[in-house]
Formats: structure tokens, sequence, C-alpha cells
């Protein structure tokens, strides 16, 4: 979690806060870190969209179909943001010599995907049910 | 003296090459979206379809660079391209008639 014990660089140590360049592969992995989650989220919002315009709707359940799609594209605009925040926290710690930031991202998606399956699967029993 | 070891030299774990397929494929993610949007908002579908050219003439740029990595600023405003891709999405979503 907390960054509390650093590796005691006895080199570093003496010059406050110097930023060197990482290694351009390093560099160049975080770039494709971030463009990966910025396609995460472009998924998230043609998912949320496909949702929404092209399924029939569900009997009995005429917000089921927004209920689904319109979280999946909210989601998406978060990652893109926060996408963006863990490229900047990865590329500055790399630059310091410092461990890399733990990202939430992974957790995000894990919570909410599991959330959308809960409310996808409500809204196909409501619509079995009321669909008559 | 091998001309393996002066690829390595040019590329390191084709980084570089790497990359500018990443940014091709972020490219194809934006035109996918704007093909999903063109199916209710013609004007809001071509509008998202001209940002995945804007993407995919910043590989073009990316790739001709000698530079290590993209600046802070464009990696922000392609970030900010998607939230606004996803707001744009999320109002077609929401005026989408729920018949």
């Amino acid at each position: 979690m907390a960054a509390a014990d650093r590796p005691g660089d006895p080199g570093a140590d003496g010059t406050p806060a110097d930023e060197t360049e990482p290694d351009a592969r390093f560099t160049f992995a975080n770039e494709r870190t971030f463009l990966a989650w910025q396609r995460t989220a472009l998924a998230f919002v043609v998912a949320g969209l496909a949702i929404v315009q092209l399924l029939p709707p569900f009997p009995g359940v005429p917000w089921g179909r927004h209920a689904i799609g319109v979280p999946l594209i909210a989601l998406g605009a978060v990652i893109a943001a926060s996408g963006y925040r863990q490229w900047a926290r990865s590329q500055r710690a790399m630059r310091r010599s410092e461990p890399l930031p733990t990202s939430v991202l992974p957790q995000v998606l894990a919570v909410t995907i599991t959330g959308m399956a809960i409310v996808a699967a409500v809204v196909l029993l409501l619509s079995a049910i009321l669909g008559h | 003296m091998k001309p393996p070891e002066d690829l390595e030299d040019l590329d390191p774990g084709q980084a570089r090459e790497r990359t500018g397929l990443a940014w091709t494929r972020t490219a194809i993610g934006f035109a996918a979206v704007g093909g999903a949007i063109l199916k209710t908002s013609i004007a809001a579908g071509l509008a998202v379809l001209a940002l995945s050219l804007v993407i995919w003439g910043l590989s073009r740029t990316f790739r001709k660079s000698a530079g290590v990595g993209a600046s802070p600023r464009r990696l922000l405003l392609v970030a900010l391209t998607v939230v606004a891709v996803s707001l744009v999405a999320l109002t077609v979503a929401l005026l989408h008639r729920s018949s």
C-alpha cells in the first residue's frame, strides 16, 4: 500500500528528488498500458450502446436495456480518466526510481462487471415474471 | 557486431513498434464506437469517426518521431477524447426511446 519501505539506495539517497528519464522500454510499456485502458473504456462504451440500441426490449421491463447499458457507458468514462491518472503516476514514480503505485482500476473493473452481471440477471428474471 | 544487435539498439524489445501498433488498435476502437453511434445519430457518429482519424494521425506522427513516448499533453488529450465520446454515447443512449 503506502511506500513505507523504500529500497535504500545509497547513491540516490543524497540527492533530493532528482528525476531521471526511465529506460525507453518502460516509458513505451507505460504508454501501451495507458492505450490498453483507453481501448477498454471504448469497449465498455460500445457494449453499452449496443445493449441500448440493438437489443429488442425486455418484455415487461421497458427500462431493462437502459439499466444495463447506461452504467457500462458511464464506467467507460471513469476508466478513461483514471487510466490517464494511472499513467501519470507510474511515469512519475519511474522517473524518481520509486516503486510503481498500485492501481484501483482492476478492482473497479471486477466489482462493476460483477454488479452488471447481477443487474442483467435481475432484469432477465423480472422479464420472465412480468413478461406475460 | 551482428545485425540483430544493431536492431536491438535501434528499437529495444521492439517497444516502439509495439506501441505504434497499440495506437493503431486504439484508433480502430474509436472507429468501432463511431460506427455504433451512427445507427442512432449520423452527425455524432461521423464526429466520432473523424476523431478516429485524428488518433490515426497521432499514431502516424508517433511512428515518425525519434522521441521516446508521447507527451503528457497528447495522452491527456486522448483520455479526454474518450471521456467526451462516452458522454456523447451516454446522451445517445438516454435519448433512445425505450419503446
